[in-house]
C-alpha cells in the first residue's frame, strides 16, 4: 500500500475531528481513517447530556475562566492547568464551528444554542441537542468527512504499531471483511480509539468495543499510560447489562431503596439525598450492597431505583427513554416495579500519555480523545467535558500531525512483519487439547475488577485483583478461536479485544495499588484522604520486559492553588 | 475440561438459562447461516436456550456465541439501541436485536417457540447476519447528505447561526436516524431496484434541504428527482412502519416531492411522468392500472430489467395486480370524475394563492 502521511485509528468524535483538521491544515496530505466499526457507530453516539462551552447564551455572566476553575476543581486538582486552559478557551470556538457545519442544537428563545446546567458546573454551560448530543455531533462529523472525501477503512481492526526504536513506521491492521492482515505504512499515526471502561464488562455502561485497543497497542509498543487508576463510576447502571439509567431519573425525584425498604441516601447525604454528586451516590449504593442491604439475584446484587410514586403520566411524559431502557433491558416497567440498579464503570480518565499537542513520547505517534490522557480531567471528569475534550484535542492532534508529518521519513513495513502478525492470529485457531473460553475470562475480568479495583479499593483487595489478572492472562494463552473463517471473524476480534483489556487491566490495578490516597474517582479505604504532599502527581505505567514499570510525572499548576474539593 | 470453567459457565447459565427457576421460557432461535468461504448456499441453524423475562434477542445471540457456537456472526456494539449496528430481521421484520425482547417475539412466531433470525435484505450479504453497509454510504455521498455551510471558511467558529426552535423542530426527528438500515431492508422498491435512493437517504436529504445553514439545496434536489430518486417511491409506508426510531419518514418523502414540484415543476422527470400517468388513470378509470404504470413511467426496457424479477415473485405469491383489461372502471365513475376535476381545480387555486404570498 502507498505510504500515508497520517493514519488515524478511530472514527469517533476525536478521530473524525482530527481527520477534518488535518485535511484543512494541508489538503495535499494522504490521510486515512481506520475504524473497527463504521464511524457513525462509534461510542461518541451514546453521549446524551451535551458538551460544555462558556458561550454565555444561557447565563450571560458565564466566562471561560469559570469553566477553567470548575474543571480544575472537578479534577480534584490533578488536571494540568495549562491543558485545561486550552480546553476551555477553545470550547466556544469549537462548538460554534460544529454549529456552522450543520450540527443540530436545541435552541433558546433568542435562537442561540441552548445550554443547560450539568453536575459540577457553576453556570448552565452544557450545550445540547435534546438527549442525543453525541449522536448528532458524530453524524455531523461523519457527514463532513464524507463531503471532504476522507478515505475510510471501515471495519479494519488495528493490531499493532510497526516500530523502529523510538520511531513509528505505521500500523498493521486486519481487514474484517476479508480477514487479511494489511500494512499501513505511515509518517504519523493518531490513536483515537476511545475508552477502556468496558474492561469492567457487565459492570460498565460502555459499548462492547470500548476495550482500550489503541491504548493497549501503544502500551505494547513501549508508550507510557498515564493515570490509569482513575475510572469514573456512574451510580445507576442496570443490573444485568450495566447500561446507563441517566441522572434524569433521580432529577425527577426517583428514590433509591435498599432491601429493607429504606431510602438509604438519608444516611449519606441528608439534604441532597438522591441528588448528591455522582461519586458520593455511587459509594453509598456500593456501601449498602457491601453491608448486606442490597437485593440478591443470579445476575448480581443491586438496589432499587423506585419511580412508582412519580405516577404513570410523569414517567411517560418526562422519562420515556428510561422507561424504554428498563423495559428493554430488564423487562421491568418502572410504572409498576422499581428498576434494579448498581453503579457502573462509565468513563476512563487515564490513557495514553500526551502533551498539550497530542504528541506521545514516540516520534510520529499521537493520541486524542478518551484514549489519551492530556490530562484535562485529572482524577474525575465533569459531565459534558468529555465530548469537549475529544473535539478540542482531536482537532489539535490532527493539526499537529499534519504540520509535523513532513519531518518524518515515509515508513515502510516489510512483508515479513505482516506475515508474523497474520501467523499469530492463525495460531489462535489451531485446535489444542485443553482450552479456555474467552467469554468466561471476559466475565471474570469484569468481576474481579469491579470487586477489587472498583469503587472501593484497598491494599489486600488490589493485591488479589492483580493476582487474578495475572492468572487470567495465563489462562488467556489457552483461549481458542473456534471460528476458523477469514470472513468477518468476530470470534477472533473479541479474543483480541480481551487481550487488550487484560494488558490494560494490569495497569489499572497496579496504579490503584500504588496511589495511597483517595482522590476524585479513586477511593482507598485504607487511605481515605487526599494526600497532596505524596500524591499530587500523575502516575505512569510503561511496559518493560513484559512487566508494568510504574513511574510518575508532575502536575502542571497555574493560577489555582490546591484546595479541598467540597460541593 | 477445566473445572473452574465449568463453574463459571454454570453461574452464567443461572443468569440466562435455568430450567428450575420460574419465569423462564424455552426458545429456539432459527438463525440464517452463510459463510461464503465454505457454503454454496445459506441454511438455518437451530439453537434452543431458555430465556428469562427481559432478555433481548441480542443477549440471546451473545449467549449462543459464547456458549454454543462461536462461529455465529453478527454485529453489535452499543447494545443500547443507539449505534445502529445490530439491524437484522427477527420473525421476518427488520429491527434492532438489542432492543427486541425475546418474550415479545415469542408471541409473534409463525411456528410456536421458534424465533427466526435473518440478515437485512437489499444489502449484499457478507456472513451470517452481517450485510455490507457500503452501498448505503455510497448513496449518502451521491445525494450529498451533508450540510454545505453558507458560512465562509474564514468566519468558521466565530459566530453562531441564529436558528429558531421552530426550524430545529423541522429536522429534529429526522436527525434521530441511526442508519441501522431496517427501513432499507423493508423498502419494497429497493428489493426490485438496488439503485433506488433508499428511505434513510431520502430522510437525510430532506433533513439537509430544510436546514437554513445549507447552500446546496438545489444540487441535492436535482439529484433526487433523477431516476432511482424520490419519484420511484411507491408510498407503501413500509419504511416508516419499520423505523426503529419511529421517524415519520413519509413526511420527509412528501416534503421532498412537494418541494420538487414547487421548485422544478412537473416536467422532465420520470417521477413527474409517473404523477401524470397516475392522474390520467384516476381520471379515466377511477383507479390505478398498476400493471402498466411502471412502463408508462420508465419505459419498457427499464420495466423489464428492473421490475420483471419482482413481478415474477409476485405472480408466484399471487400478488400481481390484475392485467389491464381486467381493470374495469369503478362504479360511479362519472360522479368521481366530476369530483376529481373539482379537486384538481382546488389544488391549482391553492397553489396560486400560496405563490402570491
Ligand atoms: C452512556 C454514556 C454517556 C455519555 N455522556 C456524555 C455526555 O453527556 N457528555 C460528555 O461530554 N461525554 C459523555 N460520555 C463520554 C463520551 O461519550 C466519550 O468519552 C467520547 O465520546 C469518546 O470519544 P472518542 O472519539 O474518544 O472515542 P469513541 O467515540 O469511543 O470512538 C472510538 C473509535 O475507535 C475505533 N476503534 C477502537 N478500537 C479500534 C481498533 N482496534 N481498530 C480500529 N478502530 C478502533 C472505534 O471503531 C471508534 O470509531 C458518555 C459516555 C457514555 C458511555
Ligand atoms: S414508502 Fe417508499 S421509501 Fe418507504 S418503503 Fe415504500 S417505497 Fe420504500
Ligand atoms: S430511518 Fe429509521 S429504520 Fe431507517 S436507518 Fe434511520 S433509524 Fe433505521
Ligand atoms: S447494538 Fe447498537 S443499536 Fe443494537
Amino acid at each position: 500500500m502507498k505510504p500515508f502521511d497520517i493514519v488515524i485509528v478511530g472514527g469517533g468524535g476525536a478521530g473524525l475531528y482530527a481527520a477534518m483538521e488535518a485535511m484543512k491544515t494541508n489538503p495535499a496530505l494522504n490521510i486515512a481513517v481506520l475504524s473497527k466499526v463504521y464511524p457513525n457507530r462509534s461510542h461518541t453516539s451514546a453521549a446524551q447530556g451535551g458538551a460544555n462551552a462558556a458561550l454565555g447564551n444561557k447565563a450571560k455572566d458565564d466566562t471561560i475562566e469559570m469553566h477553567i476553575f470548575d474543571t480544575i476543581k472537578g479534577s480534584d486538582y490533578l488536571a494540568d492547568q495549562d491543558a485545561v486552559e486550552v480546553l476551555c478557551s477553545e470550547a466556544p470556538k469549537i462548538i460554534r464551528e460544529l454549529e456552522n457545519i450543520g450540527t443540530p442544537w436545541s435552541r433558546l428563545d433568542d435562537n442561540t444554542i441552548a445550554q443547560r446546567p450539568f453536575g459540577g458546573a457553576g453556570r448552565p454551560r452544557c450545550c445540547y441537542c435534546a438527549d442525543k448530543t453525541g449522536h448528532t455531533i458524530l453524524q455531523t462529523l461523519y457527514e463532513q468527512c464524507l463531503r471532504k472525501g476522507v478515505i475510510f477503512f471501515n471495519e479494519y481492526f488495528a493490531l499493532n504499531l510497526a516500530v523502529n526504536g523510538s520511531r513509528s513506521r505505521g500500523l498493521i491492521a486486519m481487514n474484517m471483511k476479508s480477514g487479511r492482515v494489511e500494512a499501513f505504512p505511515a509518517k504519523t499515526v493518531i490513536f483515537a480509539t476511545g475508552g477502556y471502561a468496558k474492561m469492567y464488562w457487565n459492570r460498565s455502561s460502555n459499548a462492547a468495543g470500548n476495550t482500550g485497543d489503541g491504548q493497549a497497542i501503544a502500551y505494547r509498543a513501549g508508550i507510557p499510560m498515564k493515570d490509569m487508576e482513575f475510572v469514573q463510576f456512574h451510580p445507576t447502571g442496570l443490573r444485568k447489562s450495566g447500561l446507563l439509567v441517566t441522572e434524569g431519573a433521580r432529577g425527577e425525584g426517583g428514590y433509591l431503596i435498599n432491601k429493607d425498604g429504606e431510602r438509604f441516601m438519608a444516611r449519606y447525604a441528608k439534604e441532597k439525598m438522591e441528588l448528591g454528586p455522582r461519586d458520593l451516590v455511587s459509594r453509598s449504593i456500593e456501601t449498602e450492597i457491601l453491608e448486606g442491604r442490597g437485593f440478591e439475584s443470579p445476575a448480581g446484587k443491586y438496589v432499587h431505583l423506585d419511580l412508582r410514586h412519580l405516577g404513570a403520566d410523569l414517567i411517560k411524559s418526562r422519562l420515556p427513554q428510561i422507561r424504554e431502557m428498563s423495559l428493554n433491558f430488564e423487562g421491568v416497567d418502572p410504572i409498576e416495579e422499581p428498576i434494579p440498579v448498581r453503579p457502573t464503570a462509565h468513563y476512563s480518565m487515564g490513557g495514553i500519555d500526551t502533551d498539550n499537542f497530542g504528541r506521545t513520547v514516540m516520534d510520529g505517534v499521537y493520541a486524542a480523545g478518551e484514549c489519551a490522557c492530556v490530562s484535562v480531567h485529572g482524577a474525575n471528569r465533569l459531565g459534558g467535558n468529555s465530548l469537549l475534550d475529544i473535539l478540542v484535542f482531536g482537532r489539535i492532534a490532527g493539526h499537529t500531525a499534519a504540520e509535523e508529518a513532513g519531518k518524518f521519513e515515509p515508513g515502510t513495513i516489510s512483508e515479513e512483519e505482516i506475515r508474523v502478525s497474520a501467523e499469530e492470529l492463525r495460531h489462535r485457531m489451531q485446535p489444542s487439547g485443553h482450552y479456555e473460553r474467552y467469554g468466561a475470562l471476559r466475565e471474570e475480568l469484569g468481576q474481579t475488577l469491579a470487586l477489587n479495583a472498583g469503587i472501593f479499593r484497598e491494599s489486600s483487595l488490589l493485591h488479589k485483583g492483580i493476582e487474578d489478572i495475572a492468572e487470567l492472562k495465563e489462562r488467556f494463552k489457552k483461549v481458542r478461536v473456534f471460528d476458523s473463517s477469514d470472513v468477518f471473524n468476530t470470534n477472533l476480534m473479541q479474543v483480541l479485544e480481551l487481550k487488550n483489556m487484560l494488558d490494560l487491566a494490569e495497569t489499572v490495578a497496579v496504579g490503584a495499588l500504588a496511589r495511597e490516597e483517595s482522590r476524585g474517582s479513586h477511593t482507598r479505604i485504607d487511605f481515605p484522604v487526599r494526600d497532596d504532599e505524596k500524591w499530587h502527581k500523575h502516575t505512569l505505567a510503561t511496559l518493560v520486559d513484559g512487566k508494568v514499570l510504574p513511574g510518575e510525572k508532575p502536575v502542571t499548576m497555574g493560577r489555582y492553588e490546591l484546595q479541598e474539593r467540597t460541593y | 475440561m477445566n473445572f473452574r470453567k465449568e463453574l463459571i459457565n454454570h453461574s452464567l447459565m443461572t443468569e440466562t438459562i435455568d430450567q428450575h427457576q420460574e419465569g423462564k421460557r424455552d426458545v429456539t432461535f432459527r438463525v440464517f447461516r452463510f459463510n461464503p468461504q465454505v457454503d454454496s448456499k445459506p441454511y438455518f441453524d437451530d439453537y434452543t436456550i431458555s430465556a428469562e423475562r427481559g432478555i433481548t434477542v441480542l443477549r440471546s445471540l451473545n449467549y449462543i456465541k459464547e456458549h454454543v457456537d462461536a462461529t455465529l456472526s453478527f454485529r453489535a456494539f452499543c447494545q443500547a439501541g443507539i449505534c445502529g449496528s445490530c439491524g437484522m430481521r427477527v420473525n421476518g421484520i427488520s429491527k434492532l436485536a438489542c432492543t427486541s425482547q425475546v418474550w415479545e417475539e415469542l408471541d409473534k412466531c409463525r411456528e410456536p417457540g421458534i424465533i427466526k433470525v435473518e440478515p437485512l435484505r437489499s444489502l449484499p450479504m457478507i456472513k451470517d447476519l452481517i450485510v455490507d453497509m457500503d452501498p448505503l454510504v455510497d448513496k449518502m455521498k451521491r445525494y450529498s447528505n451533508w450540510i454545505n455551510s453558507t458560512m465562509p471558511l474564514a468566519e468558521m467558529g466565530k459566530k453562531e447561526f441564529l436558528v429558531s426552535e421552530e426550524e430545529f423542530h423541522r429536522y429534529d426527528k429526522a436527525t434521530d436516524c441511526i442508519l441501522c438500515a431496517s427501513c432499507v431492508s423493508e423498502c419494497s422498491i429497493l428489493r426490485a431496484n438496488k439503485e433506488y435512493v433508499s428511505p434513510a437517504v431520502l430522510l437525510k436529504s430532506y433533513r439537509m434541504n430544510v436546514d437554513s445553514r445549507d447552500s446546496i439545496h438545489d444540487v441535492r434536489l436535482a439529484e433526487l428527482v433523477k431516476d432511482h430518486g424520490v419519484w420511484d417511491c411507491t408510498h407503501c409506508y413500509r419504511c416508516q412502519e419499520s423505523c426503529v426510531k419511529s421517524i415519520p419518514i413519509m413526511e420527509a418523502i412528501h416534503a421532498i416531492r412537494e418541494d420538487a414540484l414547487e421548485c422544478r415543476g412537473p416536467k422532465d422527470t420520470s417521477g413527474a411522468k409517473h404523477a401524470e400517468a397516475f392522474m390520467e388513470d384516476i381520471e379515466k378509470k377511477g383507479k390505478l392500472v398498476e400493471a402498466t404504470l411502471p412502463i408508462r413511467t420508465n419505459g419498457m426496457v427499464w420495466t423489464l430489467r428492473n421490475l420483471l424479477p419482482m413481478a415474477m415473485k409476485m405472480i408466484v405469491k399471487r400478488r400481481t395486480p390484475p392485467p389491464p383489461p381486467l381493470v374495469k372502471s369503478s362504479k360511479g365513475i362519472k360522479i368521481f370524475r366530476a369530483m376529481f376535476r373539482e379537486m384538481t381545480e382546488h389544488v391549482k387555486q391553492d397553489h396560486q394563492k400560496s405563490h402570491k404570498k
